[in-house]
C-alpha cells in the first residue's frame, strides 16, 4: 500500500481536524437549538427522533475521534484514509438529510448547511466525486420533495401544518433555490480549489527547477576542477621529470626554461583555484559550511610553508606572531582561502629582502589577524576598488601578468561567510596591512554584534 | 615486510606516465591500470604494497569513491591512497561522501610527501 507523502499527510490531518471540530459544534448546536425550540416556540416537531439523530451524530464523532487518536501516530495508507473519509461523509450526509426531513424539510434552512459539507468534501475528494455528491444530493432532495408532494411519505411541518397547499406551492420555489445554491457553490468551490492546486503545482515545478539548477552548478564546479586541474597536474609532472633528471642530461638553459614553465603552470593552477573558489561561493550563497576547531597558529604555519619557496626566491622572511591558545570554530577551507590569498599577495607585492608579518590576537570574542608587508602599497584612490571582482591595480598588473583579480573578492566573501570583517590600510610605495576580524565561534556573533558591525562599509581606507 | 610494489590506477595516461617515471626514479616497482576494473583485477596476483587511486572518472559522473570502498572491502590490508584533483573540502561536501581511504593527495602531487608517506606504509 502506498504511504502518503508527509506534506499531503499533514494537510489531510488538518482537514480531519476540521471535520471533527465542526461536528462537535454541530452536535452542540443542534442539541441546544432543539431544547430552546421545544421550550419556547412550541413547534410540533418529532423531538424524540431528532434527539436520537443528534445522539447518533454524537456517537459518530466519538467513534471517529477515538479511531483518529488511536491511529494518529501511524502513517495511514491512502486507502485506509479514504475509507475513513468516505464513512464520515456518508454518515454526515444521511444525518443532515434526515434532520432536515424531520424538521420541515424544504421549510427549514438547515438544508443549506449542505454547502459547508460540500466545501469540506471538496478539500479531500476529486472534483468528480464532489459533482457526483452534489448530483446525488439533488436527486434525493427532488425525490423526497416529490414523495412529499404526492403524499407517499409524511411531511413533518415546521410552519405550514394547517394549510398543506401553501407548503406545496412554496416547495417549488424553495427547492429550486436550494438546488441552484448547491450547484453554484459546488462549481465555485471546485473552481477555487483548482486554482489553488494549479498555483501549488507551479510553485513545486519552480522549486524543483531551482533545486536541479543548484545540482547542475555543483556538478559543473566538480567537473571544472577535474577537467582543468587534472591536465595542469600532468603538465607539472612532466616538468618535474625533466627537473629531477629522470629524462637524462639537460642543459642549464633548458632547465631554466623548464623552471619558468613550471612557475607559470603553478601560477595557472592557483588562478584556476581562485576561479573555482569564486564560482563556488557565488553558486552557494546560503551554503552551511561545516565547522571544525581550528588552531590558528597551525593554520598560519601550514599556509606560510606553502609559500616558503616563493618567499625564498625573493629573499622574503616571514614573521608570525600567534599565541598557541588562539583557536576558533570555523570552516577550514575558508580560513585557508583567506590566509593563503593574503600571504601570497603579500609576497607578490613586497620588495625583495623584506619581512611579511602575520599577527593574530584575541580580542574578546573576536580574533584579529593582521597580514602586512612592505612593498608597492595601494594608492588611496584604488583602495575602494581592490575588493571589486576582477579589479587589479596598475602596479599589480605590472608585477604579475597572470592574475584573475579574484583573490581579494574571494577573501572578502570568505570573511563574510565567517561573519567577519576585513579592512585595509595602505601607504603607497611603503606598506599594506590587511586586518581581519573573525568571531571565535558563530554563536559568539549572534548575541553580540562584531566590533564595527558587518554592514558597515567594508574598506576603511586610511592614509598614514 | 618491505613491499615496494605500487599499483597506480588513473584514467589519464600522462599522469600515469609521470607518476611511473617519478616513483620508479625513487626505487619503487610500478604497475599501471587505466581503469578501476583492470586495477582491481591486478591486485590479487600483483600484491601491491600501496595502491594509488585516482577518483572521479569522467564517465562515472560521480566522484568515484566507490572504487576505493570496493578495494578496501576485498583487500582491507592494502593501503589505498586516494589521489584527486579536488583540493577543497567543500567539493567533497557537494557529493556528501564519506570516503574510506588511508591517505589523500591532491593533484598536482607533492612527490616528496608522497614518497615519504609510501615509505611509511611499506616498511
Amino acid at each position: 500500500m502506498a504511504k502518503i507523502e508527509s506534506s499531503e499527510y499533514s494537510s489531510l490531518n488538518k482537514v480531519i481536524g476540521w471535520f471533527l471540530t465542526l461536528r462537535w459544534i454541530a452536535c452542540g448546536g443542534v442539541f441546544f437549538s432543539l431544547i430552546i425550540i421545544d421550550f419556547s416556540f412550541h413547534f410540533r416537531l418529532p423531538y424524540r427522533i431528532l434527539f436520537v439523530l443528534n445522539g447518533i451524530l454524537f456517537l459518530e464523532n466519538v467513534l471517529l475521534t477515538m479511531y483518529y487518536t488511536l491511529v494518529k501516530g501511524k502513517n495511514l495508507s491512502r486507502k485506509e484514509l479514504r475509507w475513513y473519509f468516505n464513512i464520515q461523509v456518508c454518515l454526515d450526509y444521511v444525518l443532515l438529510l434526515m434532520m432536515g426531513y424531520f424538521t420541515g424539510f424544504l421549510e427549514n434552512p438547515i438544508l443549506y448547511y449542505f454547502v459547508f459539507h460540500i466545501m469540506l468534501t471538496a478539500f479531500i475528494f476529486s472534483n468528480r466525486v464532489v459533482f457526483l455528491y452534489v448530483g446525488s444530493l439533488i436527486v434525493v432532495l427532488i425525490s423526497v420533495m416529490l414523495a412529499e408532494y404526492y403524499g407517499i411519505i409524511n411531511h413533518y411541518p415546521l410552519f405550514y401544518s394547517e394549510g398543506r397547499q401553501s407548503y406545496n406551492d412554496l416547495m417549488l420555489i424553495r427547492g429550486t433555490g436550494l438546488c441552484t445554491t448547491l450547484i453554484i457553490s459546488s462549481y465555485l468551490i471546485t473552481g477555487i480549489k483548482n486554482r489553488i492546486e494549479e498555483r501549488g503545482k507551479r510553485v513545486e515545478v519552480e522549486l524543483n527547477r531551482y533545486k536541479s539548477l543548484d545540482t547542475i552548478k555543483s556538478n559543473f564546479i566538480l567537473q571544472v576542477i577535474h577537467e582543468i586541474r587534472g591536465p595542469l597536474a600532468a603538465l607539472k609532472g612532466f616538468h618535474e621529470m625533466i627537473l629531477k633528471g629522470i629524462t637524462g642530461e639537460t642543459g642549464s638553459k633548458t632547465i631554466e626554461v623548464i623552471q619558468k614553465a613550471n612557475r607559470r603552470t603553478e601560477n595557472l593552477i592557483m588562478m584556476v583555484d581562485e576561479m573555482i573558489d569564486y564560482a563556488y561561493m557565488r553558486a552557494k550563497e546560503d551554503v552551511q559550511y561545516t565547522k571544525t576547531d581550528i588552531a590558528l597558529w597551525y593554520a598560519i604555519d601550514t599556509n606560510l610553508s606553502m609559500f616558503s619557496t616563493m618567499a625564498m626566491q625573493k629573499g622574503i622572511r616571514f614573521s608570525s606572531n600567534c599565541s598557541r591558545e588562539i583557536s576558533l570554530v570555523a570552516n577550514q577551507d575558508l580560513i585557508n582561502i583567506i590566509l593563503s590569498n593574503l600571504i601570497s599577495n603579500a609576497i607578490k607585492y613586497s620588495s625583495s629582502k623584506t619581512v611579511v608579518n602575520i599577527n593574530a590576537e584575541r580580542e574578546q570574542n573576536v580574533v584579529h589577524i593582521i597580514v602586512s608587508n612592505e612593498g608597492i602599497g595601494i594608492k588611496p584612490e584604488e583602495l575602494d576598488d581592490i575588493f571589486e571582482e576582477f579589479y587589479r591595480t596598475r602596479k599589480a598588473r605590472e608585477i604579475e601578468r597572470d592574475g584573475t583579480g579574484l583573490g581579494l573578492p574571494i577573501v572578502h566573501k570568505a570573511v563574510e561567510s565567517l561573519n567577519g570583517k576585513i579592512t585595509v590600510y595602505s601607504e603607497e610605495g611603503e606598506r599594506t596591512a590587511f586586518h581581519i576580524y573573525i568571531p571565535v565561534s558563530s554563536e559568539a556573533n549572534t548575541d553580540k554584534p562584531l566590533v564595527g558591525g558587518n554592514n558597515e562599509q567594508l574598506t576603511d581606507s586610511h592614509h598614514r | 615486510m618491505n613491499n615496494s610494489r605500487i599499483l597506480i590506477i588513473d584514467d589519464d595516461q600522462d599522469i600515469l606516465e609521470t607518476m611511473e617515471a617519478l616513483l620508479e626514479f625513487e626505487g619503487f616497482t610500478i604497475r599501471l591500470a587505466d581503469n578501476v576494473e583492470d586495477g582491481i583485477e591486478m591486485i590479487g596476483e600483483y600484491n601491491p604494497g600501496v595502491i594509488l587511486l585516482d577518483v572521479m572518472f569522467p564517465e562515472k559522473k560521480t566522484l568515484g569513491f566507490e572504487a576505493a570502498e570496493e578495494i578496501k572491502k576485498t583487500y582491507p590490508h592494502v593501503p589505498v591512497f586516494v589521489i584527486t584533483a579536488i583540493n577543497r573540502e567543500y567539493a567533497f561536501d557537494l557529493e556528501k561522501k564519506d570516503v574510506k581511504a588511508d591517505e589523500f593527495f591532491n593533484k598536482p602531487i607533492d612527490y616528496d610527501r608522497l614518497v615519504k608517506t609510501i615509505k611509511q606504509y611499506v616498511s
